[in-house]
């Protein structure tokens, strides 16, 4: 008896076509989760004030800072959930093998980060509109922003949304792989955090981090570095649970 | 052509043996019954074969490939069980569509025409039904789909006698029009007896049995009458059960290999031969030997 073949990248479209209507609950938690960072925000993410004999100055900046830092925490949170059995199980109710669910969550995420990271910068003038009408200023200095920078700047939240959302994905997959890693992961993170403190003044991974993926000028250098990474951390995923087998 | 074929197939979780060194093969558009005690290793094997789970040792060949993470097996088969829990985001609608476009042969009109059948709601979700309408549901997908291998494992959980039947002539209603290779576990063996072509019988994670329904049907015969005359009488033959009835008479079971001698010799001591069915043959074949559940209610 012949098989027909399969094309495994089709297999990974549908299913991806799939995901994106069932895994509806995301956008939801993404919604409530930027909702929540812009009443955060409405106060103005930073605010600061000088005063002399005369003057007085408060200032405050509007910006879609914490609106971006809280869709990190949710793409890093909703990656883990994507993991987890139920989820996994519901890939196996149809046609699938671990790689082609494995691409299809990877197609998911990258979907998933582009809706956040669009939403995320589009919450940023919102507030600033919020702050034009309702609160009382006497002077409003506006950053000018070109169409160009504004989408730079999605561009590059795109990214750090979807390199998050990596880091959470192999987390869960670690965790699938063995239930101690609930408490190793969280352990060695915090743990790593330290090293370095006694003879700086901040950690020395946190550093490196920072002066990795948040210093970089090179735009073409920052997409490579990114890319580099983000392929790494689901390339350790796709390879961990290419064994696990499907329970329930 | 065999669909399934199993070499000295092993499964271990730790160090528990699920199934052990299992041999057999199934042939292509068959129905085969899957049938064991609780805890026979039954769901395992099945698991295996749909590649879910990975074999520890031995072999597994589903259209002769490796079942577990293999694509082309995955597309060619179809694993309807009670535990299937869909998105919550889909309605019946939804899922049926989804399916509709992973499975080649899906077949949406059947599935349609089931669905008014069973009265389900196209914006209904799937955990909003009662367990019996989820089995249908799901057995409503395990037909369609129209896959060349499919499997259901205790397909009927929850659902009431109409929809047994129901589902059971469905079944075979479509296999006859799309003969197709199908194993279908469950523990209600007298209600599919006429349905199934081939039984495969476990004990402990093994095969017990292997064969024909008509041959099983002949396997084993039932003697009853007078202990004394029966113990005497079966000597020489091979004892599947025995049960005390009444006062001195005795119900026996053994392997039907009586020559026409035996016959007159039984009717001439007064002993009553009846066939049994196999429903009841597969209960005494995977007892174990730890007498009936009357044992443990007997104190000496």
């Amino acid at each position: 008896m012949s098989l027909p073949e399969i094309n495994t990248w089709r297999l990974v479209r549908k299913q991806h076509a799939f995901k994106l209507k069932s895994y509806a609950g995301m956008y939801t938690s993404l919604m409530a989760i930027q909702v929540i960072g812009m009443l955060f925000s409405l106060g103005g993410v930073s605010s600061g004030g000088v005063s002399g004999d005369e003057h007085s100055i408060e200032f405050r900046t509007y910006s879609s800072n914490v609106v971006i830092a809280f869709t990190f925490l949710w793409a890093f949170i909703s990656s883990i959930l994507i993991t987890t059995r139920a989820y996994r199980n519901d890939d196996f109710t149809f046609v699938t093998n671990r790689l082609t669910s494995n691409l299809s969550n990877l197609l998911f995420l990258l979907s998933a980060s582009v809706i956040a990271g669009i939403t995320s910068i589009m919450t940023g003038n919102v507030n600033k509109v919020i702050a034009y009408f309702f609160y009382e200023s006497d002077y409003i200095i506006a950053t000018d922003i070109t169409f160009q920078g504004l989408l730079m700047g999605t561009f590059v939240t795109i990214l750090y949304i979807f390199a998050f959302a990596a880091c959470g994905y192999l987390v869960g997959t670690i965790v699938q792989f063995h239930k101690l890693f609930i408490v190793v992961i969280p352990t060695l993170i915090i743990g790593s955090m330290f090293i370095g403190t006694n003879t700086h003044d901040t950690s020395l991974l946190l550093v490196w981090i920072m002066d990795t993926y948040g210093k970089e000028t090179s735009i073409l250098l920052f997409v490579l570095k990114m890319i580099g990474t983000v392929g790494l951390l689901f390339l350790l995923s796709i390879t961990l649970s290419n064994r696990m087998e499907v329970k329930q | 052509m065999n669909v399934i074929e199993c070499k000295g197939l092993t499964k271990a979780y730790g160090r528990r043996q699920a199934i052990r060194n299992l041999s057999f093969t199934i042939e292509e558009n068959k129905i085969t019954g899957l049938i064991g005690r609780n805890g026979a290793g039954k769901t395992t094997l099945l698991k295996v074969i749909a590649g879910f789970f990975r074999k520890t040792s031995g072999e597994v060949h589903v259209f002769s490939y490796q079942p577990f993470n293999n694509l082309k097996v995955s597309a060619n088969m179809i694993f309807i069980d009670d535990n299937i829990t869909p998105p919550t985001a889909l309605n019946l609608q939804e899922l049926l569509e989804s399916a509709a476009s992973f499975y080649n042969n899906f077949d949406m009109e059947l599935a349609k025409r089931l669905f008014d059948y069973f009265s389900f709601h196209p914006k209904q979700t799937h955990q909003s039904l009662s367990k019996g309408m989820k089995s249908t549901f799901n057995v409503i997908v395990g037909l369609a789909a129209r896959c060349p291998l499919t499997i259901f494992d205790e397909p009927t959980t929850g659902m009431d006698s109409a929809v047994r039947r129901d589902f059971y002539r469905a079944l075979l209603k479509d296999y006859i029009e799309h003969p197709r290779t199908i194993i279908i576990s469950s523990h209600l063996l007298d209600e599919m007896d006429d349905m199934l072509e081939d039984i495969l019988l476990m004990k402990e994670g093994q095969v017990l049995l292997h064969s024909s329904v008509l041959d099983l049907q002949e396997y084993a015969i039932a003697v009853s009458g007078n202990k004394q005359v029966i113990s005497n009488w079966t000597k020489t033959k091979e004892v599947l059960y025995k049960k005390d009835i009444g006062v001195g008479n005795t119900y026996v079971v053994v392997r039907n290999e009586l020559n026409e001698l035996d016959k007159q010799q039984a009717h001439i001591e007064g002993l009553e031969i009846s066939p049994v069915s196999i429903d009841d043959l597969s209960v005494h074949l995977t007892s174990n030997d730890k007498g009936g559940i009357d044992d443990v209610f007997t104190r000496d």
